[in-house]
């Protein structure tokens, strides 16, 4: 693994597991037609975190119907189901009014993507803030390191969040921005997530 | 894995399971990165894998 801060990537030489494989097939769909970025659990879990997961986070900016309807049409096509809403309108209308829509693959439930607009400010920066991860089958956006830890650490703050972030603070010790990191607090400890 | 001995050092045992579990988290990203991707992602995957295995059994036997 090489993480290089300047240019806010990471070459990853892993085999995959059937969460990557289901991270890939989705995200594959997704960026035919919006930019997205995953943050949370998976970040770390990509980057070689120890423990499995129920869901996948991810964010991706306010679109119209119009772009959406084609994008659901074809993660549906692609053997994905909303475990929301199956209407289209439906489904557009939770994105519309904030709330995070799940899709998960025909006749499973877990795992799922959660997948929303951003809605916060922290979202807002995160979803802008971004890294990418070079795999030798595709590329992977992630949130930054630093917002990474920063919510972990100080937003979500369960057992797992803390591991999470302290697996993350190891793995990259002396390359994460801590000055971006108490950024991030602040934003938190002023405005929430 | 015999021969990591510097890696040792982050494995002490906690006073507590939650002290445990993050020092064996910090030990883990040691291994992570001292070794190559190809053999921590195989030990990481067995975990992984086998969770969403016995998951979708359980699942099945529902059905």
């Amino acid at each position: 693994m090489h993480y290089d801060p300047q240019k806010k990537e990471i070459f990853l030489d892993r085999s995959l597991n059937t969460l990557d494989e289901f991270v890939l097939k989705f995200i594959t769909i997704l960026a035919r037609y919006v930019p997205y970025t995953i943050i949370s659990g998976y970040v770390s879990i990509i980057l070689g975190r120890a423990r499995a997961t129920e869901d996948i986070d991810l964010l991706i900016p306010k679109i119209t119907f119009d772009l959406f309807k084609p994008l659901y049409e074809d993660l549906q096509q692609q053997g994905f189901w909303c475990l929301n809403a199956e209407d289209v309108q439906e489904v557009f209308s939770y994105f519309r009014d904030g709330y995070s829509v799940r899709f998960a693959l025909r006749d499973t439930t877990i795992p799922n993507f959660e997948v929303k607009f951003p809605r916060t400010l922290g979202e807002k920066e995160s979803f802008q803030d971004t890294i990418k991860i070079h795999l030798s089958q595709n590329d992977i956006v992630l949130c930054s390191l630093e917002s990474h830890v920063a919510f972990k650490k100080y937003f979500l703050q369960s057992e797992k969040d803390i591991e999470d972030a302290a697996y993350v603070e190891e793995l990259f010790k002396n390359q994460l921005d801590e000055h971006k990191i108490n950024k991030y607090r602040q934003l938190i400890e002023t405005n929430g997530k | 894995m015999e021969n990591d001995i510097p890696l040792r050092q982050f494995m002490q045992p906690g006073k507590t399971n939650s002290e445990d579990r993050l020092n064996f988290v910090r030990f883990w990203a040691q291994y992570v990165k001292t070794h190559s991707d190809e053999e921590w992602s195989k030990q990481q995957n067995i975990v992984i894998d086998a969770q969403y295995l016995q998951l979708r059994k359980a699942l099945d036997s529902l059905s």
